[in-house]
């Protein structure tokens, strides 16, 4: 026995959702491209409700947005009026991402609620739903299961659905939250569906965090991150990358402080005011990105920051990414 | 062709005549991405066809490849005449750079679709290099000639954005800008955008904004577009590096088009020529510098 939702009662939740709330869905781009995007009640038609679709970006930006405002000041005489930026209310559904975009949420949740508790991220998560779509097909890029993910991952999912040939989808809730949103609007049904073979595993993550240690200048990175071009394109539509910067906008008497993204892939990220940059080459870059995902990271929070989703290997300009720079590694080691 | 180019490169290598030789090589992932070569036994992991679409020009300016010594690059008749610019802009010393040109039909882009710049390609057969690998005779495409592209493919798509009204055309550019995430790969697969500090990174005080609002974006967009205007080539590397699938050629191809239409000046094809932008003539109609 199973819980089904109709093509048409999953665009009938979309579309009740979306009148009070904000609706985030995968999109076919006018240029080709599939990105997630908030979509109003008459645009729902154009969600893409499927296994296979991989965005060009992240659902992070929709708990991270790629820049936000913090406060904004009006400064009279030598009096500033500060005002706080307004507090994120409105219920948000991400309907329809992949398994390995929300299982970077509870990745970030300790970042965002360490020391200081991020209240701009932390409301968000608290206003939101996710429900993934169980994958059906894996490319190339994909590594979730050199990372305890799969292509059925609950992590960080309130539910997930599950293709049925007939174009309805098999639910099944994670969460409170997640059976809340399906309360009636599911009947039984015969079918169970089906994820796809999860995709080869390449390297294995602990060899990796043990071996980052102490090949601080190890040679390889320098030979083998050459090809990075400096972009910061893979942080960007990485799913778990959260690096951001604080900049005071407008003049001296009015303006506004937001946080942007910020990326480790920059010359700028690290360059201190007296010009020295104590990651001087793009090796030490691409390595600060390795490590802080592979090693730093579950040294302090307990888990690796990736989900092996490959989004920074399809877009590299240059070929590059986690998946094949570790599997570089794990050849080298062996050899 | 392949084999031509692996022992042109293991013949360089052992010569001495290069001490790296920058190609294309199979990645792990099954891309096809940059491989430095400087062993000359390494010269089989050289591949050429038709996935071979970066522009390998960026790397000649890095620091760190420029540390390897004396480089060989392989070209696209599009790449080498980024070679021609950054020589004419003295970012390179030529006779340092051993240039193998490839005679290319057309290439693929990472999603495996034609790339769309190949339409309007006049540059088949590699100009200014040192070797050249490949017949002319096996380009397939339809010979083109150079005035006739700008009616073809990009430059027919950029036609019927100009005759769009402003209102629509302002509002198409705010969707596409919109994606923008400021991530800078097209400056940073543009083998000219090789400022040490480009404008963008100035942050005492901000020049550009670097919020990804539509503002910022705008901002960012235009302001590159200027800084290549006489100089971008048409290799179309920003495109294809944008995660966000804008279409940035349409605002380089606007300043080629204009360069070449207005000024008679075609970037990258004529080595010793002067750069459009930053030299003057005592005909300049503008009459603030005489």
């Amino acid at each position: 026995m199973s819980r089904i939702i109709t093509l048409e009662n999953l665009s009938r939740l979309a579309a009740d959702f979306a009148k009070t709330g904000t609706l985030v869905a995968p999109v076919m781009a006018e240029n080709g491209r599939c990105f997630y995007q908030r979509l109003a009640v008459e645009q729902i038609d154009r969600a893409i409700f499927s296994g296979k679709t991989k965005a060009a970006n992240s659902i992070k930006e929709f708990f991270f947005p790629r820049h936000e405002l913090l406060c904004s000041f009006v400064r009279t005489g030598n009096d500033v009026e500060l005002t706080d930026a307004p507090e994120f209310t409105t219920p948000q559904l991400i309907l329809g991402c992949r398994p390995c975009e929300a299982a970077a949420l509870p990745i970030l949740d300790p970042v965002f609620g360490w020391d200081y508790q991020d209240r701009f991220f932390q409301a968000r998560r608290e206003k939101s739903i996710v429900v993934s779509i169980a994958c059906t097909e894996a490319d190339g890029d994909c590594f979730c299961s050199a990372l305890d993910g799969s292509p059925e991952n609950r992590a960080g999912a309130d539910a997930i659905l599950y293709e049925l040939p007939d174009g309805a989808f098999e639910v099944r809730t994670v969460s409170e939250k997640g059976i809340a949103l399906f309360d009636g609007r599911t009947s039984e049904g015969e079918h169970t569906g089906k994820a796809c073979e999860p995709p080869q595993k390449t390297f294995d993550a602990e060899k990796v965090r043990v071996w980052l240690d102490g090949h601080f200048d190890d040679l390889f990175w320098a030979s083998q991150t050459l090809a990075c071009v400096g972009c910061g394109a893979c942080t960007m539509v990485c799913p778990t990358c959260h690096c951001f910067d604080i900049v005071d906008e407008g003049s001296f008497l009015k303006g506004r402080r937001v946080k942007n993204w910020d990326f480790c892939q920059s010359a700028l990220f690290t360059l201190h005011a007296s010009g020295h940059n104590p990651r001087a080459d793009q090796a030490a870059r691409q390595r600060q990105r390795i490590m802080h995902k592979f090693s730093i990271y579950p040294e302090k929070f307990g888990c690796v920051l990736c989900t092996g989703c490959g989004n920074c290997s399809r877009h590299c300009p240059a070929a590059l990414g986690v998946k094949p720079l570790l599997e570089r590694l794990e050849k080298m080691k062996d050899a | 062709m392949q084999k031509q180019l692996q022992q042109l490169a293991r013949r360089l290598l052992t010569d001495k005549k290069a001490d790296v030789l920058i190609g294309y090589g199979l990645m792990e992932n099954n891309r096809v991405g940059a491989v430095f070569i400087t062993d000359p036994d390494e010269s089989d992991r050289l591949i050429w066809n038709d996935r071979c679409a970066q522009n390998l020009v960026v790397y000649l300016t890095r620091p760190e490849v420029k540390k390897l010594g004396k480089a060989a690059v392989v070209v696209k008749g599009c790449d080498a005449k980024a070679v021609v610019v950054l020589a004419n802009e003295g970012q390179i010393v030529r006779e340092n750079v051993v240039v193998i040109g490839m005679v290319c039909d057309q290439v693929k882009d990472a999603q495996g679709k034609s790339c769309a710049r190949c339409e309007i390609c006049v540059d088949h057969v590699a100009s200014n290099v040192d070797e050249l690998i490949g017949e002319e005779s096996s380009v397939a495409s339809p010979a083109l000639a150079r005035t006739e592209r700008f009616t073809k493919g990009k430059f027919e798509k950029l036609a019927k954005l100009r005759v769009m009204p402003a209102d629509e055309r302002l509002a198409w550019w705010k969707t596409e800008l919109s994606r923008c995430v400021r991530c800078y790969a097209c400056r940073q697969s543009c083998p000219l955008c090789y400022c040490n500090v480009c404008v963008a990174d100035k942050n005492r005080p901000i020049r550009i904004e670097t919020s990804a609002t539509l503002s910022g974006n705008f901002a960012w967009n235009i302001l590159r577009a200027f800084h290549l205007a006489g100089r971008c080539v048409g290799c179309g590397a920003c495109t294809a590096a944008c995660p966000a699938g804008i279409d940035l050629d349409l605002l380089n191809l606007t300043l080629v088009e204009a360069a070449e239409k207005d000024f008679g000046h075609i970037a990258g094809v004529e080595p010793g020529a002067l750069p459009l932008i930053g030299t003057f003539s005592e005909d300049d109609k503008e009459d603030f510098i005489q």
